[in-house]
């Protein structure tokens, strides 16, 4: 199989999860007994003590399910909505901050996020498979247990306790970092970007030492493993260097299915995005997503979660991708 | 040259102290083939890897030496200490499992100049590399190949064209043919008789196969139980056995309709442990170039 045909099939399979993932997106709620423009109109009924006339509510209806992509059948929404996704990417505008639309807050939280958690994400794999590397390459020395002591150490804390007590003690007790994070709006001039760093630094520190622990365990054993394999053995009895063989037999080889790992753990930024954005009010999506799950907000919840399948889905096309690259195994099939 | 003298190589498991090599002492001569033949857990290995100069935790050398003819690349003769430089340069490996002693992820040229052996000037190795592995039979494309794309005869051509490639003085080769269809084997196995006529080098050959011993070697060194039991030329040994086991080892290669060897154990234990034949450590010479162990024959089993 060509190179092409290979890309053009892995594309083609990406849209095919995009469009499954809006699909179940979209039928999920509608599957529930529950009506939200019933809902929002008797809300409205019960304020206004139920003076609203018949004609009022047939015409609020009306235009709450244009608005809300809630008119015709089941069919025609579902036409209208992958259209308006697809086309515009609108989701309609917030309940809770009505009029402004879903998208415009999905896009203005998206930079925050994706620069937090990804940049942290990528730190933590980078450092942790670096020290895995040595721990599990010389695992035969007793100072390479130090290292794998700090994945042990770290790996079992829970998120929250680790965030929260980072918090106490570099913010509170030893006051490096601010306590509640403030970030500046509008235009980015140097001095803000540096202010956005240093607000930054603490949830990006608690992400890197939550995630580091699991891949300097993971690539520690995967190391080991592969310093038995035979071809590391031979390079050995050719004389070739401790750095050839650990970076260049061993590493190679047992990044492999690291590489698997950081491609799942990036599509699923989001997922922590929720804790460390609420412990450290960070104006990321997972705040957004909080308040959205907390006001019934439907419109930004749809938003959020088609951002978290596209981003799954890009992470799996971009490995799928490059997998090919590091494994000639999987090239030439 | 090569003389062991009085050589034990022992292993530390735990408390527990093993001699895998247990007193030997020979000398082996330039320019042959030398066969190494005997039992699992008879020291062969072992034994190898202690001439290649791969003496590392938990294996150590307890007693005795090992004299190399060698001269390094710096012109002083090669000694234990100083041996592992001298690795791909004057002496060279050939592994027991050619399917997997390549680096799946990465092109055999890459590990023709990935070790210090090797020439600094790597584009001229290449180039010379090209050439070289056309005259064992593969094709110059297969530089540029990964290992999976190339079936099990071409890479242990491969690995044949690494060990020789640097023209080393003395090669090792560890069951070099086990993974092999015997087809394959046996071009393999004149491949190496080829090379080393024309490089007049030393190769040292383990292997389980009697057969490839007769067609190989010759010389031969039969082991049991870390001790060399039997050592000369190829075909005095097999005209001629004068160990009990060695004699069981011969007779051991199949003959159709001949069953009367089932179910006879040759030991009862392997290194350092019990053994069925009491091995003397000193070789006597029976012929002129014909060595073998004395000992109370046949302890435990009929032979």
């Amino acid at each position: 199989m060509g190179v092409l045909a290979f890309v053009a099939k892995r594309i083609g399979i990406y849209f095919a999860v995009l469009f499954i993932g809006l699909t179940i997106t979209f039928l999920l709620p509608r599957l529930m007994p529950i009506n939200p423009v019933d809902g929002y109109i008797g809300q409205l009924q019960s304020r206004a003590n139920g003076t609203m006339t018949a004609e009022a509510i047939t015409e609020l209806r009306s235009t709450l399910e244009t608005l809300y992509g809630l008119k015709g059948d089941l069919f025609t929404q579902y036409v209208s909505y992958l259209k308006r996704i697809v086309f515009s990417f609108d989701f309609g505008p917030s309940f809770t901050y009505y009029p402004q639309p879903v998208s415009a807050m999905i896009f203005n939280a998206l930079p925050w996020t994706l620069g937090l958690l990804l940049t942290a994400t990528v730190i933590a794999w980078l450092l942790g498979n670096m020290v895995g590397l040595v721990a599990g390459y010389f695992h035969k020395k007793k100072a390479a247990s130090i290292l794998e002591f700090v994945g042990i150490l770290l790996y079992p804390i829970p998120y929250y306790i680790l965030a929260v007590s980072m918090l106490l003690l570099l913010a509170y007790i030893f006051p490096i970092f601010p306590l509640s994070a403030t970030f500046p709006v509008g235009q980015m001039t140097p001095e803000k970007f540096g202010m956005v760093i240093y607000n930054s630094l603490l949830p990006g520190i608690t992400l890197v030492l939550a995630g580091f622990g699991w891949n300097i365990l993971s690539m520690k054993a995967l190391a080991v493993a592969t310093t038995e394999e035979a071809y590391v053995t031979y390079a050995r009895l050719k004389g070739a260097s401790n750095w050839t063989r650990m970076t260049r037999y061993v590493f190679r080889n047992a990044l492999l299915p690291q590489v698997t790992a950081l491609a799942l753990s990036l599509g699923m930024v989001f997922n922590g995005a929720l804790l460390t954005e609420m412990i450290f009010s960070y104006p990321g999506i997972g705040l957004i997503m909080r308040t959205a799950a907390n006001g019934g907000d439907y419109n930004v919840l749809y938003g959020a979660i088609t951002i978290s399948i596209i981003a799954v889905a890009t992470a799996g096309l971009v490995i799928d991708l490059l997998y090919p690259l590091l494994d000639p195994r999987i090239r030439h099939k | 040259m090569i003389r062991l003298s009085d050589l034990k190589i022992s292993y530390r498991i735990g408390n527990r102290v093993i001699d895998a090599v247990d007193g030997v002492t020979l000398t082996i001569p330039d320019r042959c083939i030398v066969g190494i033949a005997g039992e699992s857990g008879s020291g062969k290995s072992t034994l190898m890897k202690a001439i290649y100069g791969d003496i590392q935790s938990p294996m150590y050398l307890s007693q005795g030496r090992i004299d190399y003819s060698l001269k390094g690349a710096d012109g002083r003769p090669v000694t234990s200490e100083t041996i592992r430089r001298e690795w791909f340069r004057s002496l060279s490996y050939i592994p027991q499992s050619s399917m997997n002693s390549l680096n799946p992820v990465i092109r055999i040229r890459e590990q023709f100049i990935d070790f210090p052996g090797s020439d600094s000037n790597k584009k001229r190795v290449l180039e010379r590399a090209r050439a070289y592995i056309g005259k064992l039979g593969l094709p110059a494309e297969a530089m540029d190949s990964y290992p999976h794309q190339l079936s099990g005869g071409m890479r242990q051509r491969v690995m044949i064209a690494l060990a020789t490639f640097f023209q080393p003085e003395l090669i090792i080769a560890d069951e070099p043919t086990t993974a092999l269809d015997v087809v394959v084997q046996k071009e393999i196995l004149l491949l190496l008789m080829e090379l080393q006529e024309q490089m007049g080098n030393t190769i040292l050959v383990v292997s389980h196969d009697m057969g490839v011993h007769y067609q190989v070697t010759q010389k031969m060194l039969i082991m049991y139980a870390g001790r060399v039991v039997e050592y000369g030329d190829t075909d005095g040994i097999f005209s001629d056995p004068q160990h009990p086991y060695t004699r069981m080892l011969i007779d051991s290669l199949p003959t159709i309709g001949d069953d009367s060897l089932r179910g006879v154990l040759a030991s009862t234990a392997g290194a350092g442990g019990d053994r069925a034949f009491r091995v003397e450590p000193h070789l006597v010479e029976v012929k002129p170039g014909h060595f073998v162990a004395r000992g109370e024959h046949s302890a435990g089993v009929a032979a």
